[in-house]
């Protein structure tokens, strides 16, 4: 009994010892730390706390906001009556508010997850450089192609289509051209974009890259004649002989620039879509 | 057409009338000459004795602006006290029985709008808007047929200046701003509403089937290919002359043409009903309706809804709002009414299990 006590003393010595080596630590760490935590744990050992990182306001950046205003959003010419335009948008905002849609562009690499009854776990998942983007309001599409063992794939997706789960970009940037079927009748090389590559970084306010890149074509005959100036195709590296390319001017309409029926300018209506739609997403 | 007739009427006028503070002084010279000089009745051949005249063509200016704004307002004030039907006095409300048919609206074709279920399939929606819709007249069904009551129901507001007198009377016994378009509506006698009532998209309801009838887009004349789909003839090999035309029309044994024979002609701009479409979705604030598939008509045009009368669906439309839907009763709609099975946008994503 004696000794148990003996022993129970001993232990609640050493535990005081314990508690007071703690204690000692702890008065050392109050000089050196700055976190009022410490204080309030009483004494008990606690884990060694960084200090905050410090947050790098760049000002300079926030002024350069970038107006990406989705090309759907934008409606037609046409005496359609502006209600139905705007009846439209308040559905594209409400998706919008579920599923992220991010920012892409016309040759932009994109990974697109949709819920598919017939697979196994009762998804799909595609990856692909986008090669069009057709359609206004919520029937807005985008075409991605991929080459998948050996097989050129293209998928066209509604952007509003409740079936997709997850829109991410792996890479954003332009390309020479907005239109990139093309790449149809280019080299497979072009086409090939890895379906498990990692998402490029890319910081809200830079400047898109445009991606310079002039392809290679397969042998002719193509599925269109894309050396016509009417697809007006800068991407391309026409290894054609003079005689062709000067052929197919033939078939340019250089008054076309000057048609004032075919223009459509989009600035206000652009400004006053892009403010309506902030204000409804922010809500 | 009548736009130029007008504007050489309108030159013409002036110049011979001699509307004071109208014509510049050398035109007044120029009509001077005219009169007694021998140039010949130059402008006595742009406007004949027998053609009408337009409300304003013998208005001045301030006139025109004051009868413009008056009649305005006065059908601001006009829409603004047909508000509040079930407050006026409104002829009795019977309960919905099967066998009983009710009004339909006059609406507005907005355009189509793709929509999806939650099961992830698509379709096609028209949208339908149904702008300052009120029954204009009632007949009792001695009057129109022995058998059944009609209602006339109006569409949308349009100006009263181009309209004649027989159709202006109805609209003021009404109480209501003149229509661009009216329907009559077959009716049993236990939907019958006032004259004046306003009707609302929220008389249809999600899960319902419709009918819309209106006037398709008019095409002109037509060749015989496009307007009844015949085949025509090759476009090589020997054919003189030949590429769309009818090629026979009738048989020796008959020795005729047998009428209704398939020729070229007018085609659309005719009335066509597009039968048994569901309605998927009610907007109650914008007061539209969203009807499955297409629609006959070119945008903005008024189109009739009504209650189908296809015996597949007469089980779909059972216990409608009766007669008609009142926005001043007691019932309050959200403002966006769906069908059990569309995807609301609000939702998350479809996903399969």
């Amino acid at each position: 009994m004696a000794a148990a006590c003996g022993r129970l003393l001993e232990q609640a010595g050493v535990r005081a010892l314990a508690r007071a080596s703690a204690a000692r630590p702890a008065a050392r760490c109050r000089c050196f730390s700055s976190s009022g935590l410490l204080r309030a744990n009483n004494g008990e050992p606690t884990k060694f706390q960084p200090p905050p990182k410090p947050v790098v306001v760049d000002k300079h950046k926030e002024v350069a906001e970038r107006r990406f205003l989705s090309p759907e959003f934008i409606p037609p010419r046409g005496r359609t009556n502006p209600l139905k335009f705007y009846i439209e948008r308040t559905d594209m905002i409400q998706r919008r508010k579920v599923l992220n849609i991010p920012e892409f562009y016309v040759g932009s690499i994109l990974s697109v997850t949709t819920a598919d009854p017939y697979a196994s776990d009762k998804t799909s998942r595609f990856v692909g450089i986008c090669i069009q983007r057709g359609g206004k309001g919520l029937g807005a599409t985008f075409v991605l192609r991929n080459i998948i063992e050996g097989q050129g794939v293209e998928f066209c997706y509604e952007l509003y289509n409740p079936r997709i789960r997850e829109i991410k970009v792996l890479k954003l940037e332009k390309r020479l051209d907005d239109n990139l079927m093309y790449l149809r009748d280019a080299l497979p090389e072009y086409s090939t974009f890895d379906v498990n590559m990692k998402p490029v970084p890319h910081s809200a306010n830079d400047e898109i890259p445009v991606n310079q890149l002039k392809v290679k074509m397969k042998p002719r005959p193509w599925t269109k004649r894309w050396e016509r100036p009417k697809f007006n195709i800068q991407g391309i590296h026409f290894e054609l002989p003079k005689e062709m390319m000067e052929e197919a001017q033939k078939w340019s309409m250089p008054w076309i620039q000057f048609d004032m029926l075919r223009e459509y300018n989009t600035s206000k209506l652009e400004k006053e879509i892009w403010k309506e739609v902030n204000e409804e997403l922010k809500k | 057409m009548p736009g130029w007739g007008q504007l050489l009427c309108r030159a013409g006028g002036r110049l011979l009338a001699g509307v004071p503070g109208g014509p510049v002084q050398g035109a007044g010279a120029a009509a001077a000459v005219a009169a007694t000089g021998n140039r010949g009745p130059w402008c006595s051949i742009v406007r004949h004795i027998n053609s009408t005249t337009w409300w304003d063509e013998h208005l001045s200016e301030e006139n025109t602006q004051f009868l413009k704004q008056v009649t305005a307002e006065e059908y601001r004030a006009q829409t603004a006290s047909k508000l509040c039907p079930l407050k006026d006095e409104p002829w009795p409300l019977h309960s919905w029985e099967p066998g009983s048919r009710r009004v339909g609206l006059v609406a507005i074709k907005l355009g189509m709008i793709p929509l999806w279920t939650k099961n992830g399939e698509r379709h096609a929606v028209t949208l339908l808007q149904v702008k300052d819709c009120h029954v204009l007249k009632y007949t009792p069904k001695e009057e129109y047929n022995g058998k059944t009551a009609t209602l006339i129901v109006g569409g949308k507001h349009s100006s009263p200046f181009y309209k004649p007198e027989s159709a202006l009377e109805v609209f003021r016994e009404a109480g209501v701003p003149p229509k661009q378009k009216t329907t009559i509506f077959k009716v049993s006698d236990n939907a019958i509403i006032k004259p004046g009532t306003p009707l609302y998209a929220a008389h249809f309801r999600p899960g319902q089937f419709v009918d819309v009838t209106a006037k398709t887009i008019g095409k002109g004349f037509q060749g015989v290919m496009k307007r009844w789909g015949f085949k025509g003839q090759p476009a090589s090999h020997g054919q003189t002359k030949t590429h769309r035309r009818p090629g026979a029309i009738s048989n020796t044994n008959a020795g005729k043409v047998f009428r209704g024979t398939k020729m070229p002609g007018k085609m659309g701009n005719v009335y066509r009903t597009a039968f048994g479409l569901k309605v998927w979705r009610i907007n109650t604030k914008n007061n539209i309706i969203y009807v499955n598939g297409s629609v006959p008509g070119h945008k903005n045009c008024l189109v009739k809804v009504r209650d189908t009368n296809l015996p597949t669906y007469r089980d779909c439309n059972k216990n409608p709002p009766f007669p008609t839907f009142f926005a001043d009763g007691e019932e309050e709609l959200p403002e966006d009414l769906y069908d059990q099975e569309v995807f609301q946008f609000t939702d998350p994503s479809v996903t399969y299990v």
